[in-house]
């Protein structure tokens, strides 16, 4: 089972009613969206020709407001994202939103992990779970995968430091059958990747999910290719990919196809890469602000939403998955939120 | 030992406390005065670097900067603070000024009024400074060779990091701590005990609005119009609309009809001024300015948003007393209707600073300031001169806050 099968033609045609239909919805239900849709002039039987006509919504709007479809008895879970600045975004699930949430995820990564949980090793410290308080989204990113392996083993120490005991542990029992590696893009660049090659160590029956961006390689100038060839050539592993997700995006995941030609949207979504001056759709080719589009969100009005990263389309239809083929190039920097005189907070 | 970067007179490293020390000695042609002709005299010429052609063209603040410390416009300033009978004028001595980090030339007006008040000053700049005050510094150490070693020896501008020795020691040696800055800055440098003797002159976080009058605009002739749109773009595009004094919500004062026609020809000349000025506004930017607006519209402030290119975004007050206060991001207006100007004077807060008007009687301005009665507003200024620096700002006639009094009675 798959959820990589639409062309963009089949896609668009069958997510723009449901998107309607989920535009409505939110509107119906959602006091606050209405007043928005109201003030872009979106009104109620409005037609829309493309998906990229429907309004979409800043992703940061969810950090400064409560934006949800359900009521207060409804909510079930409150899914919070990490937030450098200090803001957290909130995004509201009922029971069905959130059973719905794991699913998909499941459903999206099969194709690649099969239907059997595998063993697991993750790139990342058991300290992470051990004090509920500075419990981060990094933990719950981890926590969040680790349903999909078992004979969980982390490649860090409480200290932080690579367990190359653990590890070669983990690989005398595993290392022969198809095991799961999960981490952050960095991490498991820094860690397991060094581990791997000063210790000659086989990850030739791994696979590899990981996700964070590529910000704190560049000075490395380790690139996505650079990183599949130098883990192919001395660790063995080949089947690695990348993905691309949000806390305000339940349960979607953009995978990267198995030749780590680009990222692929599930059958449920779409991505559209947006010229930031004119917001206009721009060809295949051309970088430019991320939307992302999404069926799933009922109970929170996040079906479109505007990211504040970077991506290009590469292509259309041409890949080895169907439908569009993309990569995310980093953020956009943040405008700095200005109080009038603003004394620079050094000085104090 | 903590140091100091000197940025004028430029240097190198100075331990915070050598700095003070010479600071204190008397300069060898006597204690600086009110109005001391050393003082003067290295403004006036710092004035003239500003002026330069080359100077002002590139950075247009600093010819405003220049033109305030003309020799005629400091005599005005210095007749504020003449000696009259009974009562002499001195310096308070030495001010530590903390100015803002982002509206980059404020430093030198602060500073240039407390130094032609006779006092030494310490004033601390930005490690981030670059552009126009780097410019600044740049003339002030070129003018230096030709200038008093008074100047030289009581004048001092430094960067320092996050150090709370510095702060303290500045602190603790001021007789007056000018600090421009938000709220927060304000609080975390009062955490630095002053003498007992000594006090803070604040700026705090401030905002601003504009009022027109529909009729005022509708009866206006084409130059005026024109004149107005270009001072609404000066007075928003600077810095961003991030300047306390750069006017956010723009309030129109009439009826209705009158009101469409004026708005309407208002934002085709704020277009025309825009489509020749071409303000850089980038992407990160652009998405700051929806998430603002987009805001105002789910929490019910706003009716209505529309964009006009990522430059000009202007949002319908639900409520006319329903002011934004926070920065939206540049070129972002907040629109309303009144009836009359005395309908705004209930929602005025002491945070309101400048109000820039067009097309009011000058009794109508009095008016309404008499009506808001000091409860906040400290400038009214016609549309254009929102960031024009005078030397009475937030209500502080600023040479008489750099100076004090000593009385004389003789029996």
């Amino acid at each position: 089972m798959t959820l990589f099968t639409l062309d963009q033609a089949t896609r668009e045609a069958r997510l723009l009613p449901e998107l309607v239909e989920l535009t409505e919805h939110h509107r119906a239900n959602s006091p606050e969206y209405a007043r928005l849709l109201a003030s872009l002039g979106h009104h109620p039987g409005r037609r829309y020709e493309r998906i990229a006509d429907l309004p979409w919504l800043p992703v940061r709007l969810f950090k400064h407001h409560v934006l949800k479809s359900i009521t207060d008895d409804e909510v079930f879970k409150v899914l919070t994202s990490s937030g450098t600045t200090g803001d957290v975004s909130r995004i509201y699930l009922d029971k069905e939103a959130a059973g719905l949430q794991q699913k998909m995820l499941s459903a999206t990564l099969s194709p690649v992990i099969g239907p059997r949980r595998l063993p697991m090793l993750l790139v990342d410290t058991r300290a992470l779970f051990k004090d509920r308080r500075s419990f981060s989204a990094r933990g719950a990113g981890v926590l969040g995968l680790m349903n999909f392996g078992r004979d969980h083993t982390f490649v860090l120490d409480e200290n932080d430091r690579p367990d190359l005991e653990a590890v070669r542990a983990f690989l005398d029992k595993h290392g022969d059958q198809p095991f799961l590696i999960f981490g952050f893009t960095f991490m498991t660049w820094l860690y397991l990747y060094e581990l791997a090659r000063e210790n000659k160590l086989d990850l030739s029956n791994g696979i590899l999910i990981h996700s964070g961006g590529w910000k704190k390689l560049t000075d490395r100038a380790v690139d996505n290719d650079e990183f599949r060839r130098r883990f192919a050539e001395e660790t063995g592993l080949r089947r690695i990919h990348n993905f691309y997700g949000m806390v305000e995006q339940i349960g979607l995941t953009f995978l990267e196809g198995t030749d780590g030609g680009g990222l692929y949207c599930p059958d449920f979504s779409d991505i559209i890469i947006r010229d930031p001056r004119t917001w206009e759709e721009v060809p295949v080719g051309t970088p430019g602000v991320v939307q992302v589009v999404s069926t799933l969100p009922r109970s929170y009005p996040g079906h479109l939403l505007l990211t504040e990263d970077q991506g290009v389309v590469h292509g259309v239809d041409d890949g080895v998955w169907p439908g569009k083929r993309f990569s995310i190039l980093g953020r956009l920097p943040r405008a700095e939120a200005r109080g009038c005189s603003d004394t620079f907070a050094e000085a104090a | 030992m903590s140091k100091v970067i000197e940025r004028f007179p430029a240097g190198g490293a100075i331990d915070v406390d050598d700095l003070l020390a010479a600071l204190r000695n008397t300069p060898a042609g006597g204690p600086l005065t009110v109005g001391d002709d050393r003082v003067v005299e290295f403004l006036v010429a710092f004035a003239r670097r500003l002026l330069r052609p080359a100077v002002a063209r590139r950075y247009p603040e600093l010819g405003s900067l220049g033109f305030f410390l003309r020799r005629a416009e400091i005599n005005k300033l210095l007749a504020r603070v003449a000696d009259e009978p009974g009562q002499l004028r001195f310096p308070r001595g030495t001010v530590f000024h903390v100015p803002p980090a982002n509206v980059d030339t404020i430093f030198v007006y602060s500073w240039a009024l407390s130094a032609l008040a006779g006092n030494a000053n310490v004033v601390r700049i930005s490690s981030r400074s670059a552009g126009a005050a780097d410019a600044v510094l740049d003339a002030l150490n070129d003018t230096l060779a030709e200038a008093d070693e008074a100047v030289r020896q009581t004048q001092r501008m430094v960067t320092y990091g996050r150090d709370d020795v510095v702060t303290g020691a500045l602190s603790a040696a001021a007789d007056l701590r000018v600090i421009w800055g938000g709220d927060r800055s304000v609080n975390e440098i009062r955490r630095h005990p002053l003498a007992p003797h000594a006090r803070d002159v604040t700026f705090p976080d401030r905002s601003s609005f504009t009022v027109l009058s529909s009729a005022g605009w509708l009866g206006a002739d084409e130059r005026e119009r024109d004149a107005a749109a270009l001072g609404l773009y000066n007075d928003s595009y600077w810095f961003d609309q991030a300047a306390c004094s750069s006017p956010r919500t723009l309030y129109w004062v009439g009826d209705a009809a009158d009101t469409e026609a004026a708005r309407t020809d208002l934002l085709a000349r704020l277009r025309a001024v825009l489509d020749g000025k071409r303000p850089e506004v980038d992407a990160a930017m652009a998405v700051e300015k929806r998430v603002a607006t987009y805001g105002l519209a789910v929490d019910g402030t706003a009716t209505a948003i529309r964009f006009d290119g990522n430059e000009l975004a202007t949002v319908e007050l639900a409520d006319p007393a329903d002011i934004p206060r926070r920065w939206l991001g540049v070129g972002t207006f907040p629109q309303a209707r009144v009836d009359t100007l005395a309908e705004l004077a209930p929602l005025v807060v002491r945070r309101d600073q400048t109000v820039t008007h067009f097309g009011f009687k000058a009794e109508e301005l009095v008016d309404f300031a008499r009506t808001v009665a000091g409860r906040g507003v400290d400038r009214i200024v016609p549309i254009g001169d929102a960031l024009s620096f005078a030397a009475t700002w937030d209500g502080y006639d600023l040479m008489r806050e750099f100076t004090r009094i000593t009385s004389i009675i003789a029996r």
